[in-house]
């Protein structure tokens, strides 16, 4: 047997340790069962106890895992440093919370809110999680690392909504070790409740933005609670949260003066109480409101229109029980004398009479954006735009009751301020049949978009391109019944921004004649998804563009010589270009795009197919300023 | 005279306001149920020396200046080891003498860093 095991030394086959110089060996040995006569303990290591810091304390008959926890608190209260508290906290879990469960004022050194190298910021640190990521022990975490490097200033927690593994305790890590806490952004976690919010209003009272969004379990006691501690607020967010009503708003309302933005969506409980206060209480500091998706009535509307002094931004969206009346009543309140930007989406309530007292009651607003208000029709947008005397852009979105009428009536009859003019998909509006007065102007137009309003065509543009003879900015986004006399009507400007993404009708004569018309004027120019331009665009454009800096000419028919052309031109100074989808474009094109790469900052390769992989790892290292997608 | 039994059967007899300087032992006098001595099942001989040691220095005036308790806590604290240490700090807190409490827990926040 010996002959077999021929290690040095002893004759003994029982043996601690490796006895085998490859361990696989012993597999073999091992497999052959009850054929070989010897015992053959497993290899085990001996455990080795690594040194740590308190390895005094393990060797003791008695540790520091006696001392309950009253006691272990009396220690780290005690702690000087908060290096040392770091240290304490790194053990384990359970001192992880106990370091983090010690109140500021219960601590016996005050730690300074100067970082390790002297720099005075109280906090500057930001923190964020998502996701699985989100638990109390991270929290904890937190709370201990940034106490010394300057203090916590924003805390985002994301959470999975069922599964979140944040709760109170958490929370309270963070309260008690973050006093200088400003900003708490709280989505979708349903296991936190008011104790948690309670325990952030008592530890961080220089609170300014708190932003709940889906957290069920939070009712007016937690709002309350944040409102009694913290009167530095000053935006307040409330999403989803089913349980928050009227008598969290009114304690906001009470104790919070500061108080200039408040967003509330989705709130079942908020009601006009609530509204009411809130607009009464701080009249001189709420600037921006929101109300989405509210039971409110016209009752806050009221109120809005007559307390809303200061307010500067309002949208009002979804809100179903608001009638005509509610919106004839705020613009009759002559409280929003200051209002910049208002936006209303999907209100019954928003009629033309509606909408015209509203018009009249805000005689700053510069902004207006009307959305999905079937009511509204052509009347009411034209005495709108009457009205609105400041009224500097305005958009409709969705209002199919609107038609070609209204569109050019409000043009005629707008305040000299209007610059920017945006329908979008209002289906409604159709070709004019019959001529504008000859000598009408707008003035002051400058911007037009029309989006995916199919039945936008070439008389609306002709009428448009003598109406607005100022237009710069021009936008027509999917306007599949504009034919190539139609673009060619707005000739007569001198275009900056062109915008004529899936108009499919779109010509490369409309192209030539409008670079060679805007040369020293154009800069940004968007014909994605106009199938019929080709190179001959292409040749135009390098021709005559002078200034252009943004070419997106994806899903266009251009192939190798348009981009060539483009690249020898010596005045074209692109910066971005996009050709994505353009299958005509081949691996010759590289040398071009690497002349138009020497301005270029963005370029878009995205599905060129006939580019290969290889021609894109080139572009990539030899245009490294360029960012390129491909 | 107040007599203090320790958990391994050891007796100590020391002046009332010796004693009363724990707040457990307080309670347990106005309680009126001293009779026998007090048992204290959570505390050995050996730290009950110590305790007594303690108290008895820490006696209402001290017997010295504020400096020379100083002094002396300072060496009383650090001339034991670990294990009596944390015993000291169970049995402080279960006897609910606060300023030994201090020193003892001071002691270990001063030993960690």
């Amino acid at each position: 047997m010996s002959q077999i095991f021929s290690f040095s030394g002893e004759n003994d086959f029982y043996r601690r340790g490796v006895t085998y110089p490859n361990p696989k060996d012993v597999n073999l040995l091992l497999s052959l069962g009850s054929l070989v006569d010897c015992y053959f303990p497993p290899c085990k290591r001996s455990r080795v106890v690594a040194p740590s810091r308190y390895s005094a304390f393990e060797e003791k008959p008695v540790s520091i895992d006696v001392l309950p926890e009253e006691c272990l608190f009396e220690i780290f209260r005690r702690l000087s440093g908060s290096q040392e508290r770091t240290a304490c906290a790194s053990v384990s879990r359970h001192w992880l919370t106990l370091v983090t469960s010690i109140r500021q004022s219960e601590l016996d050194v005050v730690p300074s809110s100067k970082t390790e190298d002297g720099e005075d910021c109280e906090g500057c640190l930001s923190r964020s999680l998502d996701g699985k990521k989100a638990t109390d022990v991270r929290l904890a975490a937190i709370a201990v690392g940034t106490a010394s490097r300057g203090g916590l200033g924003k805390l985002s927690i994301r959470g999975n909504d069922f599964t979140s593994k944040v709760s109170d305790l958490g929370l309270r890590s963070i309260a008690r070790s973050c006093p200088s806490l400003r900003s708490v952004s709280l989505w979708n976690l349903s296991t936190i409740t008011d104790n948690g919010l309670s325990e952030i209003a008592e530890g961080c009272s220089q609170l300014e933005k708190l932003d709940l969004n889906r957290c069920s379990m939070i009712t007016d006691k937690g709002l309350v609670a944040i409102a009694k501690s913290c009167p530095n607020l000053t935006e307040l967010t409330l999403e989803t949260c089913l349980k928050i009503g009227d008598e969290g708003l009114q304690a906001v309302a009470r104790s919070c003066p500061k108080l200039k933005s408040v967003s509330i969506k989705n709130c079942p409980l908020v009601r006009d109480q609530g509204i009411a206060a809130l607009l009464s209480n701080t009249t001189s500091s709420l600037g921006k409101l929101k109300l989405q998706l509210l039971n409110v009535t016209d009752v806050s509307l009221a109120v809005v229109g007559h307390y809303g002094l200061s307010v500067t931004d309002l949208v009002l969206s979804g809100l179903s029980h608001v009638t005509e009346k509610g919106f004839w009543v705020m613009g009759n309140g002559v409280g929003l004398q200051k209002l910049n930007s208002l936006t209303i989406t999907a209100c019954q309530g928003v009629t033309d009479m509606g909408l015209e007292s509203v018009g009249k009651g805000c005689p700053n607003m510069k902004m207006a954006v009307v959305s999905k208000c079937p009511l509204l029709s052509d009347n009411g947008l034209v005495s709108f735009a009457k009205a609105s005397l400041s009224l500097e852009s305005l958009q409709l979105v969705e209002c199919h009751r609107v038609t070609q009428f209204g569109f050019f009536g409000s043009l005629l009859n707008c305040g000299t301020k209007l610059k920017a003019f945006s329908l979008v998909n209002c289906l409604g509006v159709r070709d004019l049949t019959t001529g504008l007065p000859a000598s009408s102007h707008c003035i002051a137009l400058r911007s037009l978009s029309i989006r995916n309003c199919p039945g936008f065509g070439d008389a609306n543009l002709a009428a448009l391109g003598k109406l607005c003879p100022l237009l710069e900015d021009v936008e027509l986004y999917g306007l599949k019944g504009i034919t190539e006399s139609g673009f060619l009507h707005l000739l007569q400007n001198s275009l900056v921004k062109v915008n004529f993404s899936g108009c499919s009708n779109l010509t490369d004569r409309v192209i030539s004649a409008i670079s060679a018309r805007n040369g020293w004027t154009l800069e940004v120019l968007n014909v994605d998804g106009c199938t019929q331009i080709s190179d001959a665009s292409l040749v135009a454009i390098a021709a005559n563009c002078q200034i252009l800096s943004d070419l997106d000419i994806s899903k266009c028919a251009i192939s190798d010589c348009g981009i060539q052309a483009l690249a020898s031109s010596d005045n074209l100074k692109l910066q971005i270009l996009s050709m994505a989808g353009c299958s005509l474009v081949t691996d010759k094109s590289l040398p071009a795009i690497v002349r138009l790469g020497s301005t270029l900052l963005g370029l878009n390769l995205q599905q060129c197919r006939s580019i290969s992989f290889s021609t894109v790892d080139f572009l990539v290292e030899q245009l490294y300023k360029c960012d390129i997608l491909s | 005279m107040i007599v203090l039994k320790s958990s391994d059967g050891e007796t100590f007899e020391i002046e009332e306001a010796v004693a009363l300087q724990s707040q457990t032992i307080a309670h347990m006098v106005e309680d009126d149920c001293v009779e026998n001595g007090i048992p204290l099942a959570n505390v050995t001989g050996e730290i009950l020396a110590k305790i007594i040691e303690y108290c008895k220095k820490h006696v209402e005036g001290g017997g010295g200046s504020e400096e020379e308790l100083k002094i002396w806590d300072k060496e009383f604290i650090e001339n034991i080891d670990q294990s009596t240490l944390f015993n000291l700090i169970l049995a402080a807190n279960y006897l609910n003498i606060k300023t030994l409490l201090d020193l003892t827990c001071q002691r270990v926040a001063d030993m960690i860093s």
